[in-house]
């Protein structure tokens, strides 16, 4: 079990793509539904412009990262922020392996709801992992 | 040339919090319907983690800021990497002015909070204008 029994999830959240806004759904998913208690979310872009207290949290706790792009810039800005890594997702492997594309950034359509279903189970399963010490 | 030179880029918070999902969708509306060939969307996950490609977009053509609340990360992301912005727009300032509001949802919308959303963008859209030197209605002429 994790010291505090938590996780910090971090997803990319990024604009330009589809695929961010499925990363962004996704582990809204896993905070409010599957995984509220053991789960902490932290936001990229305040952690980044020196405006949040949040570093503490992405220093100590594991942290599972949730890529839209193969820029892959959650996982590579928790690394420059000195996160411990123990858990990545990148949202595109996923949508190839189920064949599953959104409609646009800002519609999800079915077919993107169910991909961010599918990659908030993914993400709730590598929390039980962590958590559990597994 | 021309053409690229009428663009904005148009830097927005993404935060979790449900004023950082209004400043996503209205900045989608104006990227997708208002002002889709002015306008053009720099990802700031990408641009805070050194994007060279949007930095080097964000210091040649004017942007727009679109922040959710009031640790202002899109703007001071912008300030810090490119320049300053031709103009910031915060959520939380429109918000006030409508006071029945209530935003709750991260996610999916209510009409209220879609109707707040449209209203946001029609603010970014204007400053879209203003940055282009034109007047209102620009994607009508």
């Amino acid at each position: 079990m994790t010291e505090s029994g938590k996780v910090v999830v971090v997803a990319c959240a990024g604009m330009d793509k589809p695929l961010g806004s499925v990363a962004r759904d996704s582990v809204f998913k896993v905070v409010e539904e599957l995984r509220p208690k053991e789960v902490e979310l932290v936001s990229l872009p305040p952690l980044l412009a020196g405006v949040s207290s949040n570093s503490e949290l992405v220093g100590n706790l594991p942290v599972i990262t949730v890529d839209g792009c193969a820029e892959r810039c959650a996982t590579k800005l928790i690394v420059k922020n000195g996160g411990k890594i123990r858990g990545r997702v990148l949202v595109p492997d996923i949508a190839k392996k189920h064949n599953l594309l959104p409609e646009s950034a800002s519609h999800l359509g079915p077919n993107g709801e169910r991909l961010a279903e599918i990659i908030a189970e993914e993400i709730a399963s590598i929390v039980d992992r962590l958590v559990q010490g597994m | 040339m021309a053409l690229i030179m009428n663009k904005v880029g148009i830097v927005s918070c993404s935060g979790e919090i449900p004023e950082g999902t209004i400043s996503r969708i209205a900045t989608r509306l104006v990227l997708e319907e208002l002002r889709p060939d002015q306008t053009v969307t720099i990802c700031l996950p990408l641009f805070l983690a050194g994007g060279e490609g949007e930095r080097t977009f964000a210091k040649l053509f004017p942007t727009i800021t679109v922040d959710g609340c009031e640790k202002r990360c899109a703007e001071i992301g912008t300030r810090t990497y490119s320049g300053k912005p031709f103009a910031t727009i915060v959520v939380t300032d429109i918000l006030k002015k409508c006071s029945k509001l209530n935003l709750k949802s991260r996610d999916k919308l209510s009409t209220d909070e879609w109707k707040f959303a449209e209203k946001v963008a029609e603010e970014i859209a204007s400053k879209v204008d203003e940055a282009l030197g034109r007047g209102k209605n620009a994607n009508q002429e």
